[in-house]
């Protein structure tokens, strides 16, 4: 059995409606264990790759492969995708007016457990599920029964995607800047959440602007990602060189 | 017009001032008649030529062999009535304290209707009314006394068979009396390949300090035509709330014509609609605030999809001297395929100027980025459109007055 979780070849990928490419020859393997951080400029594509990985509609795989477990991602469904394992901590977590966060969670849980073949959870089984995990995300009962990330505050949205994670329980974690608005505390909150989840049969994926989640989730990889492919692979070090110098160099250096 | 060539023998000929009103409604009819494309009021929702040629209108005593005098299963207690293909076929027997219930022709016949029947709006408006009125053969007189508050709903079930293409002319008169309270249901339906013309009429007189909660389901059969007035006269203090739910038929209009006559009476017209064949939906409000400190609100949603077309027209009017007024209209839809369409006609007039109104109208179609969140966290696409499509009428669902109520009708609905 191949401990290959993900594996990326020569992918290359744009925005469907204007054909604009934003992938461009990505090449990355992801072992089962590992832990690997994105770190990149604004607008290079890191966001997108999350939402390529994932299957949103709006973007389009123009080349190249993307297989998890050994299905190949482009020919399944964001659903089918979600419910195989792959769980996106989105950037900007979408506002659902009309939708409880409970109601929503328990419909996502059931849905994945239902593709998987397990029974699903009763609304008791649920909220016993539902409660201890909002404790341990420190997520109050009244944002359970309010609606789905309407008028949440950034980290309140950041520490509800997180208990998702921990809910869904799935093999590969996509975390698109999981640490953007977290204070002190929350951060230490998500970073134990992520701890928590990750094992040697799990993977993540981590894109991140800073070193504070990095520092407590300690990544194997650090990959620097430019214009739709990553232009350098290092480990911590690579990352805590980054901080002081930027990343100038490296991008002077690729052209 | 070949609807008024049926040989037809209806109650009441021996009655003169009854004959007489028919009399007039077949004239005023013979002269108006059917709306067309290039009628104001009709012109979204206009009938196909032969959508009143081939319904007949039935003066035989019911006959059917279906479940039409079973008492209806609902999850809460209710005072049952029951109409089987347009005629009255079950009255509750034991009637709350306070309630009169009587078939129409009773009080035709006995006069009692007098002050009430064809009171509430002028036939040269309303063709279908006048229609209603030269056939008129069914109907209920219904009063709630002075003071009298119900515990329990009245419910009305209208079911048509698929026997024959009928013409069902139906009349309640509705009567809260004085400080009365009630709530009073109206459920359509129909057998699947039934097909059928239901033309109804309820005449609303909600009393001084009275409140009326009026619920109404229209599932008709997707081959029926369901036209609907409710005419509705309010006095001071009192209260008319309307809550409408459209869902598949070949043309369904309810048109609420509320009129605010004395002061402090306030009306709150709620509804939704749910198409995805090729139906079409009409909800038309004429809210008329004729005096001082009246209040009015109203919130409309509906889904299209498929063919399907929803209409909205709704008017309000402010009298000159109908000061401190408010007035509030909102109608939103979602339309979910191309072929889909939504027409939506607000209309205010204002003739007072110290008075508050507003309408607002947006379509548009599911949010695509919350449909992805939800397919990112494993929730099948089909049941995400299904999840935000419920959540989007159900702020229409929570405005509705009696929960239990409200809840059995989203059950049978989304
Ligand atoms: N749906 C879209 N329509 C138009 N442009 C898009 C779309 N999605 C992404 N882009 C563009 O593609 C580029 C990459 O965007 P992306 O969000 O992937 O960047 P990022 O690396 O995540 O940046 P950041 O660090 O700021 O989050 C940007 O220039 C962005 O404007
Ligand atoms: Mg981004």
């Amino acid at each position: 059995m191949t401990p290959k979780l993900l594996e990326i070849k020569d992918l290359s990928a744009g925005i469907t409606e204007s054909g604009k490419e934003i992938i461009k020859h990505l090449n990355l393997t992801i072992n089962s264990g590992e832990t690997h951080a994105i770190m990149g400029p604004n607008g290079a594509g890191k966001s997108t790759l999350s939402y390529v990985l994932t299957g949103k509609p709006d973007y389009t795989v123009t080349g190249g492969s993307m297989h998890f477990c050994g299905h190949d991602l482009t020919a399944l469904k964001p659903e089918e995708r979600a419910a195989l394992g792959i769980f996106l901590s989105m950037q900007a977590p979408v506002e659902i007016p009309g939708v409880t966060t409970q109601f929503f969670l328990k419909h996502a849980v059931n849905a994945v457990r239902k593709y998987n073949n397990l029974p699903e959870l009763d609304t008791a089984e649920f909220l016993k599920l539902l409660r201890s995990k909002a404790k341990e995300f420190e997520v109050s009962a009244d944002m359970l029964k309010r609606e789905i990330n309407v008028g949440f505050s950034g980290g309140e949205k950041k520490r509800l995607e997180i208990l998702q994670l921990s809910l869904l329980q799935p093999k590969l974690a996509i975390l698109d800047e999981a640490d953007s608005g977290l204070d002190i505390d929350a951060l230490k909150i998500v970073a134990n959440g992520v701890n928590q989840w990750h094992n040697n049969d799990n993977s993540l994926l981590i894109i991140t602007h800073h070193l504070d989640l990095l520092r407590q989730i300690k990544p194997d990889f650090v990959h620097i990602y430019a214009d739709g492919h990553i232009i350098r692979t290092g480990g911590m070090a690579l990352a805590e060189e980054l901080e002081t110098s930027g990343y100038k160099n490296y991008l002077e250096a690729s052209i | 017009m070949s609807l008024l060539k049926q040989n037809t023998a209806l109650f009441g000929e021996n009655i003169p001032w009854f004959e007489g009103l028919r009399e007039k409604a077949c004239t005023i009819f013979a002269r108006i008649g059917l709306p067309t494309a290039k009628t104001e009021a009709w012109k979204y929702s206009y009938f196909k030529e032969d959508a009143l040629n081939k319904p007949q209108i039935d003066s035989t005593p019911h006959q059917c062999d279906g479940h039409c005098h079973d008492e209806s299963n609902l999850p809460f207690l209710a005072v049952d009535i029951k109409y089987c293909n347009g005629k009255l076929t079950h009255i509750a027997h034991d009637l709350p304290c306070g309630v009169i219930i009587r078939p129409l022709y009773e009080a035709i016949e006995d006069g009692e209707i007098k002050p009430y029947l064809n009171k509430s709006f002028d036939m040269e408006e309303f063709p279908f009314a006048a229609l209603n009125t030269a056939f008129l053969d069914e109907g209920l007189f219904i009063v709630i006394t002075a003071g009298t508050v119900l515990n329990m709903p009245i419910y009305l079930h209208y079911h048509q068979h698929h026997d024959v293409n009928r013409l069902s002319n139906i009349r309640n008169i509705v009567v809260v009396e004085k400080g009365a309270k009630a709530t009073l249901i109206e459920h359509f339906d129909g057998e699947n390949d039934a097909q059928y013309f239901d033309n109804i009429v309820n005449e609303i007189y909600v009393g001084t300090g009275a409140i009326l909660q009026h619920y109404k389901q229209q599932n008709e059969a997707q081959k029926a035509h369901h036209v609907a007035l409710n005419s509705v006269l309010i006095k001071a203090d009192g209260q008319y709330n309307a809550f409408i739910v459209h869902g598949e038929c070949t043309l369904a209009r309810t048109e609420s014509y509320v009129r605010l006559t004395q002061e402090n009476a306030a009306a709150e017209i709620n509804g939704v609609y749910r198409l995805e064949q090729n139906g079409i939906s009409d909800i038309t409000t004429n809210i008329r605030h004729l005096a001082p400190h009246t209040n009015s609100d109203q919130l409309v949603k509906g889904v299209l999809d498929g063919k399907a077309k929803g209409v909205f027209q709704g008017q309000i009017h402010i009298a000159p001297d109908a000061q401190q007024t408010t007035g509030y209209q909102l109608h939103r839809a979602l339309v979910l395929s191309d072929e889909a369409e939504v027409d939506c006609k607000p209309e205010l007039e204002i003739f007072a100027d110290d008075v508050k109104c507003s309408h607002g109208a947006a379509s548009g179609d599911l949010d695509a980025e919350q449909l992805f969140y939800m397919q990112a966290r494993g929730i099948p696409l089909q049941e995400a459109r299904q999840i935000l499509i419920e959540a989007y009428l159900n702020e229409v669902f929570e405005k509705a007055k009696d929960s239990a109520v409200a809840e059995w009708m989203k059950d049978s609905y989304l």
